[in-house]
């Protein structure tokens, strides 16, 4: 396009127009040269190991020796011969469904709060965003232990109502809710992204309501929500495919192991785990894609649904 | 026609920068005449490993000119990954520390240098004595040399023996007097305090175990040498140890992550742990009680189960391109007095006798326990095992879920044993 567009000038343009022409298209090419770490980035470090993963989805590799090509056979063993699989399957769904919901109306409840125009709004916003940042790191993670272990801070106050609780971070039966708390409690960029979004909402509306005798819930129903909704849907968007590749929390609090009794086996941990724990690089080639499409089809199911809940203000249709 | 005369200037200008920036990072350039020769060490272990083992390795950088090796530590549970990612991208680490359980992985492989050719000249490690050097062969070749070796073995804190009141145990002890002392502890102390760790889960115990019953973790064909009835035996004797409160509930122990620092001896919360010898001087360096030293329980009228093994090796890496640098290396740290001072007895006792001569006069008296220890085990064990298969490290963490399954109510020893069987057969294939 650039090139048809310019050669048609340039039989026309006197001198000087060339030369801003010229001008132009240097500034495109330093565009690009300034892209030039990204492009590199993407294919060399994502699209060539995405493509060769693929390939090695089909292999048997462990690491140290060259792939030797199986077939399906990963995708078979996957699906029919490993009970850890639907195990970290079926945790990382409980996950997605308990803790993108937990973490959205935490964060939507603390914008609202946040929106209400209170001194030092700045200060709160940073201060809430602040989990956010800690989050992966291996302070929290024994934070997280110091709180939710045997003789930690929740078993503390229970006693003083006369129970004794386990330890619920290493309790096969609560030890993923410790880790969906862990991620409600880092509700930070949702609530970044909904404060904004609550500040697009115009305040006549409010007004009109309140002066119509429309209670305060009701406002949140019929104006807040329905005005909301495209970025509710965008973070339900992101937050679900990130829950999905949830790793680290499950990594550094079970200390790599899922446990105790593979309650806390991430899909992404088992598939790091056979990957470079048990060399099976085919078999966690053949995991990834899985995940890939598991993710792709959750995001199309949220984009089909999408038109039956989300509205945007300036499409009449809609 | 002047401006694509402008373009190409500009691509060239801009590929010449980008080489300039990209080309001395991939090591294409070599711009500096006098380049220092590079190599590079990793191995595992807790910090004062890392201490010694780097104080050494600068000792011998200063020893020789233009000599640069970057070191690296990690944590035995990253380790691997680390290691098998790095020569997997043909990127491997000139020197590397190597246990016996991956040795004939890495061996067979072709990852590593065989290193036959360079004993005694270079690496004069002949004293270490036959069956040390034989321990570190695979198919007739040296592939690693011992840093130290170890065994087996049980702490216990004399202090909450004492407070019970009963008398530390002897090398004859049994599992029996295990399970009695340790309720006994449990029952002079208060809540959150326990006789043992609850070592159901730990491989390395269950073999000792298995070996007292005649049977190994694994034939020298890489098959599972134990069957359902001795496993359920096993889990079933811990499944008692915690109803009789004598060993920490599960989900205490699930928070053990096998290193010192999360070990329930060192945390505070039990009396006797199952670990290895050369730990001693770590979990003593981390326990305010003095900590005594003894061997595994055995089973009555049963065979000697432990065995002194190489605890850890040094292995070149078969891709080096200073072989003969990486194996003077390795040799200052097994044999050289200026190397072997440094490194002391952390990683278990010198294979090498004139090293053991060397460091004696300054053991410390944990440091002497520990080799009186090896030297009390020497003819109460049995002869080292075939190495592991691969497959090894995953039936060690399955081992430990299932020990779970039955500490927290989810399966019988008998249900969890026969799963284990059958599972690890899966794994070895």
């Amino acid at each position: 396009m650039t090139a048809a567009v310019s050669d048609s000038t340039i039989r026309l343009a006197p001198p000087a127009r060339a030369r801003r022409l010229r001008a132009r298209i240097d500034t495109r090419l330093a565009g690009y040269l300034f892209l030039l770490p990204w492009l590199v980035g993407f294919f060399c470090l994502t699209l060539g190991p995405t493509l060769s993963s693929l390939y090695l989805s089909f292999t048997d590799f462990n690491l140290l020796q060259s792939p030797r090509w199986i077939g399906v056979q990963n995708y078979v063993r996957m699906f029919f011969a490993d009970p850890r699989f639907w195990g970290a399957v079926k945790v990382t769904l409980v996950y997605v469904a308990l803790s993108v919901p937990a973490k959205l109306l935490f964060a939507l409840g603390v914008a609202m709060l946040l929106d209400k125009g209170i001194r030092g709004l700045t200060v709160y916003r940073a201060l809430f965003y602040l989990p956010s940042l800690l989050g992966a790191s291996v302070a929290i993670a024994v934070l997280w232990r110091q709180i939710f272990s045997a003789d930690g801070v929740v078993n503390g106050v229970l006693a003083l109502f006369g129970y004794t609780g386990p330890s619920w971070i290493s309790t096969p039966s609560t030890a993923i809710y410790t880790l969906v708390l862990l991620s409600a409690w880092q509700f930070g960029s949702p609530m970044i992204i909904f404060l904004a979004g609550l500040r697009q909402i115009p305040q006549d509306l409010y007004e009109a309501a309140s002066m119509d005798g429309a209670s305060k819930w009701r406002q949140f129903r019929r104006i807040t929500l329905p005005l909301l909704a495209p970025v509710i849907f965008f973070n339900v968007v992101l937050q679900t495919i990130d829950a999905f590749k949830a790793f680290t929390s499950a990594f550094i609090i079970s200390g790599g192991t899922g446990g105790p009794i593979d309650s806390t086996l991430f899909y992404t941990l088992y598939l790091y785990e056979e990957g470079f724990g048990n060399f099976r690089m085919g078999y966690a080639s053949a995991m990834a894609w899985v995940l890939l499409i598991a993710i792709a089809a959750s995001t199309a199911a949220a984009f089909l649904t999408s038109k039956y809940w989300v509205f945007y203000e300036d499409d009449g249709k809609r | 026609m002047s401006i694509h005369g402008s373009r190409r200037r500009f691509l060239k200008r801009g590929a010449v920068v980008a080489s300039g920036l990209v080309l001395p990072a991939f090591g294409l350039q070599s711009t500096y005449a006098a380049d220092p020769v590079r190599m590079r060490a990793i191995w595992w272990g807790g910090q004062d490993r890392a201490r010694r083992t780097n104080e050494a390795i600068q000792i011998f950088e200063k020893q020789r000119a233009e000599l640069k090796i970057a070191t690296e530590s990690n944590a035995w549970a990253d380790y691997w990954t680390k290691v098998a990612t790095l020569v997997a991208g043909g990127n491997a680490p000139d020197v590397l520390q190597m246990d016996y359980r991956y040795l004939v992985e890495y061996a067979k492989r072709g990852t590593l240098l065989p290193l036959d050719a360079y004993i005694p000249k270079l690496l004069d490690i002949q004293d270490f004595g036959a069956n040390n050097l034989d321990s570190c062969r695979v198919d007739a070749k040296l592939f690693g040399v011992n840093l130290g070796t170890n065994s087996t073995a049980t702490f216990l804190d004399t202090a909450a023996f004492a407070k019970a009141g009963i008398p530390l145990p002897t090398y004859a002890w049994t599992w029996d007097d295990m399970s009695r002392m340790s309720q006994e502890i449990t029952k002079s102390r208060g809540k959150g305090f326990w006789g043992c760790m609850d070592s159901g889960g730990g491989e390395p115990a269950f073999e000792v175990f298995a070996r007292q019953y005649g049977k190994d973790l694994y034939t020298a064909d890489g098959k599972l040498g134990v069957d359902a009835d001795l496993t359920a035996a096993w889990l079933e004797y811990w499944n008692n140890m915690r109803k009789a409160n004598g060993c920490v509930p599960p989900d205490v122990q699930a928070l053990d992550k096998g290193s010192t620092d999360s070990a329930m001896l060192v945390l505070g919360k039990a009396a006797i742990d199952l670990r290895h010898s050369n730990f001693l001087e770590g979990f003593q360096l981390a326990h305010k009680e003095k900590l005594a030293i003894t061997m595994y329980p055995q089973t009555k009228g049963g065979k000697w189960g432990q065995y002194i093994k190489p605890s850890q090796m040094l292995s070149v890496a078969a891709t080096t391109k200073n072989a003969e640098l990486a194996v003077q290396l390795t040799n200052f740290l097994v044999k050289d007095p200026a190397g072997t001072k440094v490194l002391g007895i952390e990683r278990g006792v010198p294979a090498s006798p004139a090293v053991r001569k060397l460091l004696a006069p300054d053991l410390s008296e944990v440091g002497r326990a520990m080799v009186d220890y090896i030297a009390l085990c020497n003819d109460k064990v049995s002869p080292l095992p075939p190495p592991p298969p691969t497959g090894a490290g995953e039936i060690q963490k399955l081992l430990n879920r299932q020990n779970q399954k039955v500490g927290f109510g989810q399966a019988t020893a008998t249900v969890a044993a026969k799963e284990f069987v059958e599972e690890s057969k899966r794994i070895l294939g």
